[in-house]
């Protein structure tokens, strides 16, 4: 029998470790690694002093650490380099399917007057403000235009089923259309919910479409930020979202919130209006600069500090809830998740660089107009075209796609190479904002030391993996979230 | 624990035996063919003409015809219609290569290996030995049409180059239904040749069984004792994964190997997320294992937590993850939906605590060699209320 | 109150301070200037009655910080092009040679 050899032998030769792309943060007292593709491990300040100053043993187990996370390599070894490839491969795939989501606004026409909301109109006159079919039918041209195989199309307002015999059409046609195409094809309606009926009802259900609404909270905190005539905002949305579930199925519908200053410091009962609700996700969505706070520039970083808690409070309040078996998910946090813990791309488009802006999304405006994000649809109403790619009774497919308006920002606001940013442990987690940054501070870029965004999403990333790192059943309960 | 070799105790040789590999029949399974084909006679030596070779059970008569005959001895009295042996030139010695009532057939083609694993159940030679592999393919041609499943296995079976790839195309084209899994330490993968050789077999049904044994190469390297082992096995599996094979990833889980586990998960999890499952094995204390107890034995209790870190990871990774050759007892309760009940059952033996517990049936036992070391902590387990187990109730 | 704090040229590159500066910009503003084998920076904080020297304090780790990155992306510049090219040579996105 041959002799066995000791670890010894099978350990790297010499010290030669070469270093593989890196970047740090130091969070309290211990240091944040991520690799090229956003893997991370938390170093303790002796070990990333050996990390850093290149003073490693030829083995140890911080060694070992650093090799099976792609932090360091011996002198010579191609495995690394080929997988990092293949993770990077994987994480970039998206780039080449680009829009998968595509916004129609049906109308602009909506009974509430929510006092946040700019893009609204209160009217009758269809006339006016609903999509017409011509408008649509050059819309379905562009959505399939998108490479994407998996495509959304998603139809918002004001509140689109004012508009409903469009919505009905635009189903009908893409779907005979995709007989052909074959993309894997899905609907969704944004609404509030106030004008479901058996009628459509009875469409979401022969055409498979999923419902989207809002739903703030509590009664009275959901119908101070939703007024219409009866206040029965919060009554109206409650029933709908249980007619959904219960006709068309649990899954069928999802809801957002809207988040406010009075929606501060009652998380815990907003999120508990969910789980009465039988709702198994919520997005504990952060304040918007947008509206009120861009008319009086009061949007501060200031904002973000005084919404941090209620974020939270909300994300541990939810792990206990799952900790007791109701199921709840944060979907802010799933998506955070997903790109720290796997080569997957959520396909959010806030949180993505090269922004989502036309590549993720884009918006078609009941009058032509296309945007290239729903938040650049509503700096328009408020005056700032910027985020105008042009129109589609006008302007080509390729026009609009390749028009400055779109590019600029792009490119201007791609983090791989904005200060700051390319130097952030936590780059691979976060994305390019263009159109907070050009409404908050004029440029698409921001400097992100004063940049509410980066402040607010910096701390949700150490939050997250403060919590992953201190308990198994977090991790494990993370480790769901990101796999969905 | 079955035999699944024997010495004949009485030879009767007619002529040289004109083959190496027969296919047993039996009253109960004859048909007109006679080809490769032995017949088992049953105790009062009834038996029909026109077989090359004759066998008796060792307390049975002997058939009257005037061919070939042979003496099984005692262990071997279990053959029956339906099962595949080879036997020596000279009569004597017996190998089973096949019993149809198993569900758990390994065929083996060669003792030679390129690695020398710390744990091997199957200590590696170096003689040749391909008489194995021509016995396989003979093997295959005897085998029904609707056999269920076929593995592979070694040494390393890879070691054929081109002729295991000859063997994997005739068992898909006689047996397209069959689930094949072929274990291999992966290496011979890194070549982009072979690999494309092996894809050109063309077998949805077929899977390749690789293990890896760390995160990175020091100590996979270490428990395979092979300098550079690390750094072929994985180029391997991504050419295979290129080329759209199936692959599961073993892990044998030991002393040297499960303090890394939810590393390894980890390491599987993020850079081999394409892989169709994993196999968390236990320990089977033979061969070179036997040896190396000191460096390799850890009570299964001890690693219960990492146990629980790395299926729960891969779960939700949604990498389908399998626990076998544990015993029931010395799991944590959470993870008995991912046990499958796995020994081998010629390997298959109890302790005398599972004579009262009442998950005996859900739980594959101990190996035959666990009497050379086994945990401390074996508990029956009782029925649910009845009494409080002495066990991990994670 | 504005504070004043030196840097050793052969240690510590003009662009490192630039990238430290500009992470304490939301508390600090700089100017930034070469000196003699040295760098000179002027530290105006954002708050008037702000701890000049506490920001100091800050500016000076965050340039051992930044002098680190700039070591490492150099040492892993070439590395993290060959992975890039490997990672995108065969999406379509990248013409490709071969």
């Amino acid at each position: 029998m041959a002799k066995f050899l000791d670890p010894e032998a099978y350990r790297a030769q010499s010290a030669d470790w070469q270093l593989l792309p890196f970047r740090f943060e130091r969070i309290n007292g211990r240091v944040l690694v991520t690799n090229l593709v956003g893997e991370h491990l938390f170093l303790d300040a002796e070990e990333f002093g050996q990390l850093s100053k290149g003073d490693l043993p030829a083995d140890s187990p911080l060694v070992r650490r650093l090799r099976a996370k792609h932090v360091i390599r011996e002198s010579g070894d191609d495995l690394p380099v080929e997988l990092l490839a293949i993770k990077a491969r994987t994480r970039y795939r998206r780039l080449s399917e680009f829009t998968a989501l595509h916004i129609l606004v049906a109308s602009l026409r909506c009974e509430h007057s929510c006092p946040y909301c700019q893009v609204s109109r209160q009217s009758s006159d269809k006339g006016a403000y609903d999509m017409s079919s011509e408008t649509a039918a050059i819309a379905l041209d562009s959505v399939f235009r998108s490479p994407s195989q998996n495509i959304k199309i998603e139809f918002q307002g004001g509140e689109p089923l004012l508009n409903f015999e469009l919505i009905e059409e635009v189903v009908a046609t893409a779907r005979q259309r995709n007989e052909t195409e074959g993309k894997n094809l899905g609907f969704v309606i944004a609404t509030n919910l106030a004008l479901l009926d058996d009628r459509v009802i009875e469409f979401c259900r022969a055409n498979n479409v999923y419902i989207s609404t809002s739903l703030d909270g509590p009664a009275d905190l959901h119908n101070k930020n939703r007024p219409r005539p009866g206040r029965n905002s919060w009554e109206l949305a409650t029933a709908g979202i249980q007619r959904v579930r219960e006709e068309l199925g649990v899954d069928r519908v999802s809801a957002l919130m809207t988040t406010t200053r009075s929606s501060l410091g009652r998380v815990i009962e907003i999120i508990d209006v969910y789980v009465e609700q039988g709702l198994t996700s919520v997005f504990l969505r952060p304040l918007s600069p947008y509206g009120f706070a861009i008319k009086t520039k009061s949007f501060a970083a200031y904002d973000v500090d005084a919404w941090l808690p209620f974020f939270e409070e909300g994300l541990d309040y939810i792990i206990e809830l799952n900790r007791a078996g109701i199921p709840m998910v944060e979907q802010y946090s799933a998506i955070v998740l997903k790109k720290m813990l796997t080569n997957d791309d959520p396909g959010y488009v806030d949180l993505t660089s090269p922004a989502g802006i036309g590549i993720g999304a884009i918006v078609y405006n009941y009058d032509g107009d296309v945007y290239a994000s729903d938040e650049g649809r509503m700096l328009a109403e408020m005056g700032d075209k910027t985020f105008r790619l042009g129109n589609l009774h006008q302007d080509s497919y390729e026009e609009i796609m390749l028009s400055d308006a779109l590019l600029g920002p792009l490119e201007e606001s791609f983090t791989q190479s904005a200060p700051m940013c390319s130097d952030c442990a936590f780059e691979p987690y976060c994305g390019a904002d263009p159109t907070y940054h050009h409404a908050t501070t004029g440029d698409f870029l921001g400097r992100k030391p004063t940049s509410g965004f980066c402040r607010r999403n910096m701390a949700i990333f150490k939050l997250l993996l403060d919590r992953y790192e201190s308990d198994a059943f977090t991790r494990s309960l993370f480790q769901t979230w990101a796999s969905h | 624990m079955i035999a699944l070799r024997g010495k004949a105790t009485e030879v009767e040789l007619s002529a040289p035996i004109a083959r190496r590999v027969w296919k047993l029949v039996d009253a109960a399974t004859l048909t007109p063919q006679r080809h490769s084909r032995a017949f088992l006679a049953g105790d009062d030596g009834q038996a029909p003409d026109g077989f090359d070779l004759y066998l008796s059970r060792s307390a049975a008569s002997r058939p009257d015809q005037d061919a070939t005959w042979l003496r099984l001895p005692e262990d071997l009295d279990y053959l029956s219609g339906g099962d595949v042996v080879s036997v020596s030139d000279d009569g004597e010695r017996i190998r089973v290569l096949w019993r149809h009532q198993s569900h758990q057939n390994s065929i083996l083609l060669t003792e030679r290996c390129n690695h020398y694993c710390l744990m091997c159940s199957q200590p590696p030679k170096t003689r040749e030995d391909d008489e194995l592999l021509a016995q396989a393919f003979e093997l295959l041609r005897l085998l029904p049409r609707d056999v269920a499943e076929i593995g592979f296995t070694g040494g390393e079976p890879t070691l054929y180059g081109q002729e295991l790839i000859d063997l994997l195309r005739l068992c898909r084209n006689l047996h397209p239904e069959a689930q094949v899994h072929v274990l291999s330490n992966g290496t011979r993968f890194a070549d982009p040749d072979f690999a494309a050789a092996w894809a050109s077999i063309e077998n949805p049904n077929m899977m390749v069984g690789i293990p890896i044994y760390g995160a990175e190469p020091a100590r996979h390297d270490y428990v395979v004792q092979s300098k550079g082992a690390f750094n072929q096995t994985i180029p391997g599996i991504l050419n295979l994964a290129q080329l759209g094979q199936r692959i599961e990833i073993r892990v044998a889980l030991h002393k040297q190997t499960a303090p890394a586990l939810p590393e390894i998960a980890e390491f599987i999890a993020r850079n081999l997320p394409f892989v169709d499952q994993v196999a968390l094995m236990g320990l089977e204390m033979i061969g070179l294992a036997r040896a190396n107890i000191p460096e390799l034995w850890i009570d299964p209790t001890e690693y219960a937590d990492e146990l629980i870190e790395a299926v729960t990871l891969l779960d939700r990774s949604r990498i389908h993850t399998m626990i076998y050759n544990h015993q029931l007892c010395l799991i944590p309760r959470s993870i008995w939906p991912w046990t499958v009940r796995s020994i081998s059952d010629w390997k298959n033996e109890y302790h005398a605590e599972c004579a009262s517990c009442n998950v005996k049936d859900d739980c594959g036992g101990f190996f035959f060699s666990a009497k050379y070391k086994v945990s401390e902590n074996i508990r029956a387990i009782p029925i649910e209320g009845t009494q409080e187990p002495a066990v991990l109730q994670i | 109150m504005t504070g004043h704090v030196s840097f050793d040229g052969s240690t510590a590159s003009i662009d490192a301070v630039q990238r430290a500066a500009y992470r304490l910009s939301d508390r600090i503003s700089c100017d930034i200037a070469a000196g003699e084998g040295s760098i000179e920076v002027t530290v105006h904080p954002a708050e008037p009655d702000a701890d000049v020297e506490a920001l100091i304090g800050e500016l000076r780790n965050e340039v051992l910080d930044q002098v680190l990155r700039e070591r490492i992306r150099g040492e892993t510049a070439d590395v993290r092009n060959l992975v890039l090219a490997v990672a995108f040579s065969k999406t379509g996105l990248v013409e490709s040679d071969g």
